[in-house]
This record gives structure tokens, C-alpha cells and sequence, in this order.
């Protein structure tokens, strides 16, 4: 076929017309093939799902005292509130994801173990033998661990949970978009 | 007396007839009517007409592809019946696995034996593998049937996979999760390799369908294809056991 196709490009009236009838089937095989591939690709990919949708509206800021950790389990979605304002943590972990569970202690059985756990880069705690209780999320699938603001410190996870948008709807609601990440500084002052 | 005689005769030529029609030659009593029958019959003729007793000895082969066949179709007929109770929505899927379970006759045993079926193919495809590397008969002439086996090794797997899911259970969704995950660490095509698996993007009603149409149709018929086609290639390629 090759052989047939550098004749066609070189020279038509050399070609016989049985070969060139060969190339054209052929090319024309090969063309429906890549055809129907890309058709089988298309049709199992969904243009619709009705899926949750990614944005939500949780309850108003009052609902929610500074320094208050709340887990929107069926979102997948944390609401932090800090003094300094309001953040949004998708709960999924950062390593194969699965929905990490949050726990008023997280660190006490490492620093019991002997083990040292790093400081929070965000908040710059750290629990020590002296004060070994860190509250944050653990994801009971390949155990990793992250504190309250999400950072990962322990385990497979490779980076911290995503911190996504959080604003204030028109209705006084909080409203989450879990489809739009931000930077991790971001908060929402009430 | 001669009447019922006459009717005996008519039985046994119609019984005869359909005898003669599915053996077609008399009972393997001589070497030559032996070969005939392993000729012609379509069960039989899975090995030569001749087979020396050391190429198909147990403790070369150890029954080990057999072995996988027989499972899979235990794996095919208790996978029938549980099709007759089992709906793939998120609905219904842990609700009939649990009716399978404590409700349906026999549901337990023949859910169990679907489930222990599945766990012993995984283990004798893979020493079946074993086997066959390391008695060197995946060799020259054999290198194209090795290659059929290593993709029905990876059709096993898919099969134990997509079958894991369809219980809908804290289990199945958070081990489909990561497993769909892993694929999304692919490069270039990963997200949307996952994309499509699931149908979405997390594992959901969607996820479930897909599962359940490649698991109970798609990857049971390429699997009984190439099967098919690795069993041909046996019979073509000559037994590697001793000689």
C-alpha cells in the first residue's frame, strides 16, 4: 500500500486502475475506522450531568461563631470561620480522593509515637509535648492529615485541600462555588 | 405382542437416528473410532486426536487455564441469576444486594459463589501466568498467545474492578474513587480519562451504569473472544509440556 501510495504521489498514469481502486478502499476503511473511534469517544463523553451542582448556599454568617469548624458532609465542603474572616475548604483529599473526617485531634498520637509533626505554614502552630492537641481532618482511606486550615502534614496527600470560593449572596446566605478555587490567603470578612 | 414389538423398533430407530446424528460413528471401542470421536467432536476436539500423556501431565500444567475457564463460567451463570434481582441505580443497588443477600432463596450462596469465584480467577490467571513463564512456554511459537493471555489477564482484572462497584457500599465507592483518581494521574489524557469512566466527575449514578454495561456485557464478550482465540492457538501451537 506504502509502495502503491509513493506511485500515486510520483506518477498517477503509472498506477494501475486495480491498486488505485486497493488505496482508495482502503483509504476510505481507514477513514471510517478513525471515524467511528472518534464517534465512540463522543457519544460515552456526557454534554449533561445531573450531577450536584458545584455552587450552594449555606446558611447566613451568624450561623457560623468565630473560631467555628463546620463540615457540610454532603457538599464535601468546610466552613471555617477565624476572626480575621470566613474560608471554604473542599473536603477532598489532595492524594486520591477520598472525603477526610474532621477530628478535635489530630497530632497527639504521633507526638506520643515519638514522631514530630511539622509546623502549619499558614498558622504557625504546632503541636508540641507540652501542648499535643491539634484539631484537623483525617481521610480514612490511605490516612492522611491535614490541620483545620487545610494544610497537609502527614501521609501520602501531596498538597493541601483546595480553598474554594466563598462569598455573600444578595439573600445574607454564604454562597459556595466549589467549581472556582482560591488562593489560600483568601477570607471573607463579614 | 408383535404390535409393541413393532412400536419398540420404531423408538429405537428414531432414538438411533438422533444418536447417529450427534455420534457419528459407534462407541470408541478401537484406537481408530477413538481418533474419530475426538475428531469430530466439537467438546472433544479442544486437544489433538493424539495427545501424549506428558504434555497435558498435572504437575506441568496444573490445571491452572482449566481452572480459570471453569470459573469464569460459574462467574457467567451465578452472574445470570444475579441479574434476574439486581437493578444498577443508586436507587436500588445496595437494597437488592442486600435482598440477594437475606430475602432471595439461595440468594446468599449463589451471590457468595459469584463473589468467591471472582477472587479464585484473579488467583489461578495469575499462576496460570506463573506457570507458563516459568515452564518457558511463552516462547517462540507461542509469543502471540502470550500475548492474548496477558490481555485477558488485564480483562480479569476489569472485571474484578468494575464488579467491585456494583455492591454501591461505603466500599465500592470510595475504592472506585481512588482507582479512577489513579487514572487522572495519567498524563495529558488523565482528567478526561476519568471523565469518561465516570460519567461525571465524581462516581455517582452515572459511574454506576457505565460499571455495570461494561461489567455484565462489554468485558465478559471481548474476554469470551479472545478466550476463543487463546484456546484455538493452544490447539495450534502444540503443547509446550515434555516430549
Amino acid at each position: 500500500m506504502a509502495a502503491g501510495f509513493k506511485r500515486l504521489i510520483e506518477d498517477s498514469r503509472e498506477m494501475s486502475r486495480r491498486s488505485f481502486l486497493a488505496l482508495a478502499g482502503w483509504g476510505a476503511f481507514g477513514v471510517a475506522s478513525l471515524v467511528a473511534l472518534y464517534q465512540s469517544v463522543k457519544f460515552i463523553q456526557p454534554n449533561v450531568t445531573y450531577e450536584d451542582p458545584a455552587a450552594f448556599k449555606a446558611d447566613t454568617p451568624s450561623a457560623y461563631p468565630v473560631g467555628s469548624t463546620t463540615v457540610i458532609i454532603d457538599k464535601r465542603v468546610v466552613i471555617n470561620r477565624d476572626p480575621d474572616g470566613f474560608y471554604a475548604i473542599s473536603l477532598i483529599c489532595t492524594h486520591l480522593g477520598c472525603t477526610p473526617r474532621y477530628f478535635t485531634d489530630v497530632t497527639s498520637d504521633l507526638i506520643a509515637s515519638g514522631a514530630a509533626v511539622p509546623k502549619d505554614p499558614d498558622t504557625g502552630n504546632q503541636a508540641t509535648k507540652s501542648n499535643p492537641i491539634v484539631p484537623g481532618f483525617k481521610c480514612p482511606c490511605h490516612g492522611s492529615r491535614y490541620f483545620r486550615d487545610a494544610d497537609n502534614f502527614y501521609g501520602p496527600a501531596p498538597r493541601p485541600m483546595d480553598r474554594v470560593s466563598i462569598q455573600l449572596a444578595a439573600d445574607g446566605k454564604l454562597f459556595i462555588d466549589r467549581s472556582v478555587v482560591v488562593d489560600h490567603h483568601y477570607r471573607l470578612k463579614v | 405382542m408383535r404390535v409393541i414389538r413393532a412400536a419398540f423398533d420404531e423408538v429405537y430407530s428414531v432414538l438411533a437416528q438422533i444418536t447417529g446424528s450427534i455420534f457419528r460413528h459407534g462407541l470408541p471401542l478401537t484406537d481408530k473410532i477413538a481418533a474419530r470421536t475426538a475428531l469430530t467432536n466439537f467438546v472433544l476436539h479442544i486437544h489433538p486426536v493424539r495427545v501424549r500423556r506428558s504434555w497435558i501431565r498435572m504437575s506441568y500444567t496444573l490445571c491452572l487455564g482449566g481452572l480459570s475457564f471453569f470459573l469464569f463460567i460459574v462467574l457467567t451463570v451465578t452472574g445470570l441469576y444475579l441479574m434476574f434481582y439486581y437493578v444498577p441505580s443508586t436507587q436500588h443497588a445496595y437494597q437488592d444486594m442486600r435482598d440477594l443477600q437475606f430475602v432471595v432463596t439461595f440468594g446468599q450462596f449463589i451471590r457468595n459463589m459469584h463473589r468467591w469465584a471472582a477472587h479464585a480467577m484473579v488467583i489461578t490467571v495469575w499462576l496460570h501466568m506463573a506457570r507458563v513463564f516459568l515452564t518457558g512456554a511463552y516462547k517462540k511459537p507461542r509469543e502471540f498467545n502470550w500475548g492474548i493471555g496477558t490481555v485477558l489477564l488485564l480483562i480479569t482484572l476489569l472485571l474484578s474492578f468494575t464488579g467491585y462497584l456494583l455492591p454501591w457500599d461505603q466500599l465500592s465507592i470510595w475504592a472506585v474513587t481512588v482507582g479512577t483518581n489513579m487514572a487522572k494521574y495519567a498524563p495529558i489524557a488523565g482528567p478526561y480519562t476519568r471523565y469518561l469512566l465516570l460519567g461525571g466527575k465524581a462516581v455517582g449514578d452515572a459511574t454506576l451504569l457505565r460499571f455495570y454495561v461494561m461489567h455484565v456485557v462489554g468485558l465478559p464478550l471481548v474476554g469470551f473472544l479472545l478466550m476463543v482465540i487463546h484456546f484455538w492457538r493452544v490447539r495450534k501451537d502444540g503443547f509446550s509440556g515434555g516430549l
